[in-house]
């Protein structure tokens, strides 16, 4: 359940609020040519409801899941036109109720490059930018798929095409608008069967819904402040319900709606310093949790190389 | 390794390992059974001669329809090629994987128990957990077993070659191997299988009647059976059916669910021991699964042998062993290796599975498959394998409720499992029981496996400790208690008449 925005959302900002500030995959910013923006967040994401398909229940073996992360992520800006970005997290789940084991481990490495290429600078409604990112996930922990809800992430290898449209004015009023596609790789298990979707498959090989997401945000981003809200939704093209009472699997059908917001702020006189505090709610869904999530970080913001104006 | 090189691998195995038997079994009708008292238990009228009038009407139809086949139905005949009781154990898997989930909790706490009569409805029946799994592949098989050796009887008895025999202008679309075609053994494992499912399954009943039908339209499609050797082999299938539907419905299942008042007492017992006594660790508490299962009716052993087979006690709650065992799954659980959480999911086997029993069946098919053998061998070995997997469960259950033995997480509440833990007590493991009898069996049957058999047996017993459901005693006992469960379907093997 946690990680359906590990499926879509990129780089480690995005990883509480679907949409961040701040150079991630799916917000109109870019870095300007040899600037290098890093960081560490630590995400916080917890339920005590869960869509069952679509039936909103919950669960006394389970109580609360707690979900917590830390993200390290890195994004330098080869042009300030091309950006490329990584990321990694750590990732800890646990139940508040019940008899199962916790889990924890490192999970899936991203890395992304994200291109603006069409560019309005001076637009009678302000600075309107166009930008395309290519972004792949890869599993890096051998971390089990097979144990949902408390498995780190669904040990899928994705690839995922995003548009992303960005209006800002001079005063620093920003909206942005942004969609994805995500492919899959099989999953593979450790058993030799499963049911899925209402058939017995004899084989370890699971076949991964592909997942659409749209994501709206709006806000305010000048002179190191950014403040935003923002509205994310998820739709897994596939995939079967949670079965009555059982334990959901790595395939199933996982779609949300989430509202956010996110604040950030660079330090002054600390020279890119910055911290960001984000938190999000889920408010409609199937096979998810209904999550709180929050996340705070500290990022820096440094100029590696000083010949400017790309 | 991916499940297609496993299957590649076993083929090869059991391609080299398939002890060789006249193509036909030409003497099955004369082998043991199991519920039947003999093969003319259920008559089957003589057929009419090849000649007549009627019978070359009949062939006239298959002309007709082999002219006309669509490409559903002759996808339709290849698809029950590969043999009937291969294909009915398929889908057997599938509906037990479909019907294994517990109860819903209702809001008031309290658990609705599955309703035959209401099938469709929330919980649908069945609950079909590892012991009523067991006891629905065992019925199947065992009847399909009994049926087809009656169905052999007569054919021989009668000698009434297949329709491409009698003419050549009907098509063998499937390979022919000069058995006598009257009563069909598609026809009469389709009548026997799907009557048997109705009552097991019966929230699945158009799926069951379909594919019977499919059945036995592809045998006639095929070229196999005219329409007067699959209406006597329904008819033989169907009475065999109502014979082992009796002995169902008087055989302890519908009491083994037990009451509050049985679940007191067999607590009450354990603590009048001077021991913990096991309670479920659910919220809300759920009922024990199947309190009284080890009360119902075997197939190979008697109800002397059952109370012989039931091993001494579990160590003392309160012993330094106990403890010493609990120590070892907290260490276990808590420090697993991948390699080890591997084996505990493939060997997980929970809600939404075939469950224990059902994997033994997948491990089995390959083998059975690659062995080329008449269908009514299939039958036997898989009656073996399955009527042995039940009476472990009888033997099994009968332990767990007769100790009534906490699980890990219950002593210390520290030890969490990295599977759902079983809601039911602890001594003995059921895996490991299933998979030491039906390594037994199929050691028997296919010798030169007998290594893999005896090395996925030993896996799945220990994932249990991995998992951090059950403790060293829980399986070594098992294990024991297992293969001597799996002697008696041996030693009845035997003597069967089919290896001689």
């Amino acid at each position: 359940m946690r990680h359906v925005w590990v499926v879509f959302t990129i780089a480690a900002l995005c990883t509480a609020t679907g949409t961040a500030r701040a150079q991630t995959v799916d917000d109109g910013i870019m870095l300007a040519k040899g600037t290098l923006f890093a960081g560490q967040i630590y995400a916080h994401d917890d339920w005590d409801e869960y869509w069952e398909g679509e039936l909103k229940r919950d669960n006394g073996n389970i109580g609360t899941l707690t979900t917590q992360s830390n993200h390290w992520f890195g994004n330098y800006a080869v042009t300030s036109r091309l950006n490329v970005m990584g990321s990694v997290p750590y990732v800890w789940t646990r139940a508040s109720q019940g008899v199962l084991h916790e889990m924890h481990g490192v999970q899936d490495l991203t890395l992304a490059g994200k291109y603006s290429f069409w560019e309005v600078p001076a637009s009678p409604i302000g600075f309107i930018k166009a930008i395309g990112v290519l972004s792949a996930g890869l599993p890096l922990g051998d971390y089990t798929p097979d144990f949902q809800p408390l498995s780190i992430g669904s040990a899928a290898r994705r690839l995922t095409a995003r548009g992303t449209f960005n209006v800002q004015t001079a005063a620093g009023w920003f909206v942005n608008g942004t969609t994805g596609y995500t492919w899959r790789g099989h999953v593979t298990l450790d058993r030799p069967y499963y049911f899925t979707m209402g058939q017995l498959f004899f084989t370890d090989e699971v076949s991964m819904p592909d997942i659409a997401d749209l994501g709206v945000s709006s806000g305010y981003n000048k002179h190191g402040l950014m403040a935003q809200g923002q509205i994310t939704v998820q739709r897994t093209k596939g995939g079967g319900d949670i079965r009555r009472q059982d334990m959901p699997f790595v395939s199933n059908r996982m779609n949300f709606s989430k509202a956010g917001g996110l604040v950030m702020y660079e330090i002054p006189k600390l020279g890119g310093l910055a911290a960001l505090y984000s938190i999000a709610h889920t408010f409609e869904g199937r096979n998810v949790g209904l999550a709180t999530s929050m996340s705070a970080g500290l990022t820096y913001r440094i100029r590696l190389f000083s010949k400017v104006n790309p | 390794m991916s499940a297609p090189r496993i299957a590649s691998t076993l083929t090869l195995v059991a391609l080299l390992a398939s002890p060789a038997f006249a193509a036909n079994d030409e003497t099955a009708g004369t082998w043991q059974m199991v519920v039947l008292t003999g093969p003319t238990q259920i008559q089957v009228a003589p057929p009419l001669s090849t000649g007549s009038p009627d019978y070359q009407a009949e062939l006239t139809a298959i002309k007709s329809a082999q002219s006309r086949l669509t490409k559903e139905q002759r996808r339709n005949v290849d698809y029950w090629s590969k043999g009937g009781v291969v294909r009915w154990t398929e889908i057997l898997l599938e509906l037990v994987a479909r019907a294994d989930l517990p109860p819903a909790p209702a809001a008031d706490g309290s658990y609705p128990a599955p309703d035959a009569n209401n099938p469709f409805a929330d919980p649908r029946f069945p609950f079909a957990n590892p012991p009523y799994a067991a006891r629905a592949y065992s019925y199947v098989a065992a009847a399909q077993a009994d049926a087809l050796k009656a169905a052999w009887y007569y054919k021989y008895l009668y000698n009434r070659p297949g329709p491409s025999v009698v003419d050549s202008g009907v098509k063998a679309l499937v390979a022919t191997s000069g058995l006598p075609s009257y009563p069909s053994e598609d026809a009469v494992v389709s009548g026997v299988t799907a009557e048997l499912l109705k009552l097991l399954f019966p929230a699945d009943v158009e799926l069951i009647t379909r594919k019977a039908g499919e059945q036995r339209l592809a045998a006639l499609h095929a070229g196999k059976a005219a329409a007067s050797d699959i209406a006597a082999g329904l008819a033989l299938g169907q009475a065999v059916a109502t014979v082992f539907s009796a002995r169902a419905g008087a055989d302890g299942m519908r009491t083994a669910a037990g009451s509050p008042a049985i679940w007191a007492a067999m607590a009450a017992s354990a603590t009048a021991r001077g021991e913990v006594p096991w309670r479920s660790m659910e919220t809300p508490a759920r009922p024990p699964m199947l309190a009284m299962f080890g009360s119902v009716r075997t197939w190979l052993m008697t109800t002397t042998d059952v109370a012989n087979e039931r091993p001494v006690a579990p160590p003392p709650t309160s012993s330094a062993q106990m403890q010493r065992e609990l120590a070892e799954v907290k260490a276990a659980v808590d420090g697993l290796t991948r390699e080890q959480l591997a084996i505990v999911y493939k060997w997980a086997d929970g809600a939404s599975t075939p469950t224990p029993p059902g994997h033994w069946n997948i491990i089995a098919l390959p083998y059975i498959e690659a062995a080329k053998w008449s269908e009514v061998r299939v039958a036997r070995a898989l009656a073996l394998l399955n009527m042995t997997m039940h009476d472990s469960a009888v033997v099994c259950w009968d332990t767990k409720f007769a100790y009534f033995n906490p699980r890990p997480s219950q002593l210390d509440p520290e030890i969490r499992t990295v599977i759902g833990l079983p809601n039911f007590p602890s001594y003995m493991s059921g895996h490991s029981t299933f998979s030491a009898a039906a390594a037994q069996v199929l050691a028997y049957l296919f010798p030169s496996g007998a290594a893999y058999f005896e090395e996925q047996m030993e896996e799945a017993a220990i994932s249990r400790l991995y998992g951090g459901i059950h403790y060293r005693s829980d399986i070594e006992i098992g294990k024991n208690v297992g293969r001597r469960v799996g002697g008696y379907a041996v030693s009845f093997a035997r003597i069967d008449g089919a290896d001689r």
